[in-house]
């Protein structure tokens, strides 16, 4: 693809890195060659963050040896990183919102003397946001009033001014739209034919064989040989990164029974951000996706189901009561039961063990009146573990120190425990490996042949078409189609999220 | 196409679950800084001051950790909640000392004399929770319920030393039972009961989770007001039973006494490892802080230092702890 030379410019010989009883890394090896882009892939867990940490200076393998352009370096910070030709652009924005598109370039410039003035700052800023595809940001732009695709563009061109020989992107577009994802893999090439070299790190294959001359492929903290992306295809990726072949990511649909009372029925609900009222019954059983783009109302409804988004007018019906839905309490004394789709924020309780996390929805049936039985809440909890096949000797570590795929399994099964009748779950694979994924379906679906509704709003659409029985799309606070999920496919499901040429049909 | 192995990996062996290597600090600290540093003090104390292992003196240091690690101890769950901690301690101790005291004068049976206090100071406590978890910082709340209840006591009193009257309290009044300072027991027992209170029982725990995360708490059911409400009330008992135990003690109180016990008393919860932030930290601990503090300013004492520099070096002693805390849980990690 690119102008390749043989010559290496980065190589890790025996990496290892442990936290704790946690061996983040195994004698793991790494190289890079001037002018490729690597693709850096692994489930959650698999060693990826370490690897770019170990990269960036932040993390001080346990053993093992880094050879820059043949010289054998240490990187003890970042500092000795940007030292060493190396640039990050990390998963988490690191630009600061309330300085100006050009104050936010210069910051960590350690070639900039200490004395500044606006022209200094603005001189080649101008240059490096037309490369990145900032050319409608001015240099005096509060980066606060970025929007997240140009924030990420942003950091691109800091980097960009670094002169960096070697760039690593940590799941760059994680958060942009296809569009804004082109314009980033455009950078990048431009930057690979110059002679620059790129780790990549992502969870979306179609990048890699958009983008990548070659993959390293982490598995359980080991690397492979680094392998040409010419003769990989999207399977082999993930056999390899599983080490076992996908049969299926979605378990079996087991039919509805459409006779049965409906479990939760909503009529004429009306909440922030829902312009025209909903209907829905659902079915115990039955796990209904909801979907659109950002805003379109598929998450007010769920918020407003679960009670933190208030309800304008309207009932819900809870199998054929009214339900009260003021306040997440009093929805939860109705086992309703809701995920949120930001699980560090309010998810998961940081720095409690597994255990805690995990009886914290359901503390009252294991309790005495106030008393806790220790005993239940341990069986329970390990009940839950084993459940969604993790592993119960863990359940005293402290969740943060989980891959995301554990966190998000842990913060799914605590509801498995308050046995809801409603689950209502917004995106519960964000952020999690291929395996894990699988592996939630498999229990979603569990839940549900026991009974629940469940309602999933997801923004990716193999996951609503995969998992769900009944799709409705949502566009601009109104549904714009309701179906059974067989009358459905991947381009209606574009078309009606967008709602393409249809602004009068519905 | 290159020679590239599709096969699936050997299955390679799980991570083993060998001990990490740990530095000296975090080794210490999972043993627990405190009983290292209480010991410490003990042999120091021991080794350099007459005086200091005297049967006398070692009741002197229990009667001062008492009544401090009394309420410190009912403080760490306000602490444990993510509500920092009361500056008002002080004036409830010394309200509950006085009504006790005005009662016990008036004739009121010890039930009595100790059940009123207890029912005003949960009273306010009640308001204070509800205010705080309401949004309002509880710094500034408790700081000014603290100057409105001193206000109101110095008003009152006019500046009078309160007594009994001479009448009797009873078992209350006795400086020692089998030996030991009656507060002892007064300590030990409200430690016990906090201690239970934390782990086993689901009040406790969802003042960890509070804590913990606010948002996650507040999705999961955790009532912000009933949690905050409950870690004020366990304060409010133990302003209680200190300003009980100190007004039967020593038989008068003014509304200036016990000056150093709101300073003593977040010292000791923060000496004693609980995060400030909440969401980690134990009721025992504090009382073991508490027990630093006294043995530290009991070994001052003897050696002549003065009240200020005593002050001064408490408060070098918090900002130390709390530093080396963090430093070697981070170094854990």
């Amino acid at each position: 693809m690119t102008m390749k030379t043989e010559e290496t410019v980065l190589s890790l010989q025996g990496i290892t890195k442990a936290y704790g009883s946690v061996h983040a890394l195994t004698d793991a090896t790494f190289e890079l060659r001037a002018g490729e882009v690597m693709a850096l892939l692994g489930e959650n867990g698999a060693g990826k963050s370490t690897m770019v940490k170990v990269l960036s200076g932040l993390v001080q393998p346990d053993s093992g040896t880094i050879q820059i352009a043949g010289e054998q370096r240490e990187l003890r910070s970042s500092a000795d990183a940007q030292a060493a030709g190396i640039a990050v652009v990390q998963q988490e924005y690191s630009a600061v919102p309330a300085l100006t598109v050009a104050e936010n370039l210069a910051l960590g410039d350690r070639t900039r003397s200490w004395w500044w003035s606006r022209r200094t700052l603005h001189a080649g800023a101008r240059e490096v946001l037309d490369r990145v595809g900032l050319d409608h940001v001015g240099p005096d732009r509060v980066v606060a009033t970025l929007s997240v695709a140009e924030t990420q563009l942003l950091e691109l061109a800091r980097i960009l001014l670094r002169d960096a020989r070697i760039l690593i992107l940590d799941e760059p577009t994680a958060a942009l739209s296809d569009r804004e994802i082109a314009r980033i893999l455009a950078v990048m090439r431009d930057l690979a034919v110059e002679g620059r070299s790129i780790v990549y790190v992502t969870h979306r294959l179609d990048e890699v064989f958009r983008l990548a001359d070659r993959a390293t492929i982490l598995k359980d903290g080991r690397s492979r040989p680094p392998v040409p992306v010419a003769d990989l295809t999207h399977d082999s990726i993930v056999s390899l990164m599983l080490g076992r072949r996908l049969a299926s990511m979605f378990p079996d649909r087991t039919p509805v029974d459409d006779a049965a009372q409906p479990r939760v029925e909503v009529r004429g609900l009306r909440a922030v951000g829902l312009t025209a009222p909903v209907d829905l019954a659902i079915r115990p059983g039955e796990i209904v996706g909801l979907t659109g783009q950002l805003g379109s109302g598929a998450s007010s409804l769920v918020r407003a189901l679960a009670g933190t988004l208030p309800v304008a007018e309207g009932e819900v019906l809870l199998d054929g009561v009214p339900v009260d839905l003021r306040g997440r309490s009093r929805g939860i004394r109705q086992r309703i039961a809701y995920c949120s789709d930001d699980r560090k924020k309010d998810g998961m309780f940081p720095g409690l063990p597994v255990l805690a996390n995990l009886s914290s929805p359901w503390l009252a049936a294991v309790s005495r009146g106030s008393w806790i039985d220790r005993r239940r809440e341990k069986e329970k909890a390990a009940d839950i573990a084993r459940a969604f096949s993790f592993d119960t000797r863990r359940l005293t570590t402290e969740i943060d120190t989980l891959s995301g795929g554990n966190q998000q399994k842990i913060v799914l099964g605590r509801w498995a425990g308050a046995e809801p009748r409603l689950f209502l779950i917004e995106e519960p694979t964000r952020g999690v490996d291929v395996g894990a994924r699988a592996e939630i379906y498999t229990k979603l679906r569990m839940l549900a042949d026991q009974g629940a509704s469940i309602v999933v709003c997801s923004s990716d659409s193999t996951e609503i078409l995969g998992l769900c029985d009944t799709v409705l799309s949502f566009y601009r606070g109104r549904v714009t189609r309701q179906a059974a999920h067989s009358d459905w496919n991947e381009e209606s499901l574009m078309a009606a999220t967008l709602h393409e040429g249809r602004e009068r049909a519905a | 196409m290159s020679d590239v192995d599709f096969a699936p990996p050997a299955q390679s062996t799980p991570p083993a679950a060998e001990p990490a290597r740990r530095s000296l600090g975090s080794r210490i600290v999972s043993v627990g800084p405190l009983p290292a540093a209480l010991l410490l003090l003990v042999l120091v104390g021991t080794a350099t001051t007459s005086g200091f292992a005297t049967v006398d003196n070692i009741r002197a240091i229990l009667t001062a950790a008492s009544i401090t690690g009394i309420v410190a101890v009912c403080m760490t769950f306000l602490t444990l909640s993510g509500n920092f901690v009361s500056l008002g301690v002080q004036q409830n101790t010394v309200l509950a000392a006085i009504l006790f005291l005005s009662l016990t004068a008036a004739g009121a049976p010890l039930v009595l004399a100790v059940g009123g206090p207890l029912v005003v100071l949960v009273v306010i406590a009640v308001v204070q929770g509800v205010v705080v978890a309401r949004g309002m910082n509880t710094v500034i709340t408790t700081l000014a319920v603290g100057a409105i209840l001193f206000g109101a006591m110095s008003s009152v009193t006019g500046g009078q030393v309160i007594t009994t009257g001479g009448r009797s309290v009873g078992v209350l009044g006795q400086s020692l039972l089998f030996g030991v300072p009656v507060v002892v027991y007064g300590l030990v027992v409200v430690t016990a009961v906090a201690w239970l209170i934390a782990t086993r029982t689901s009040l406790g725990r969802r003042c960890l989770l509070l804590g913990a995360s606010r948002p996650t708490a507040v999705l999961s059911g955790v009532s912000i007001t009933r949690t905050t409400v409950f870690a004020f009330v366990v304060l409010a008992v133990g302003a209680t039973i200190a300003g009980v135990l100190t007004a039967a003690q020593l038989g008068q109180a003014t509304a200036n006494d016990l000056s150093t016990l709101t300073i003593d008393v977040v010292a000791a919860v923060l000496v004693g490892g609980t995060a400030m932030a909440g969401g980690s930290g134990s009721p025992v601990r504090s009382a073991a802080g508490a027990l630093l503090i006294a043995l530290l300013n009991n070994l001052m004492v003897l050696n002549g230092f003065t009240t200020g520099w005593r002050l001064a070096v408490q408060g070098a002693l918090v900002v130390v702890v709390v530093l080396a805390v963090q430093r070697f849980s981070r170094a854990a990690r």
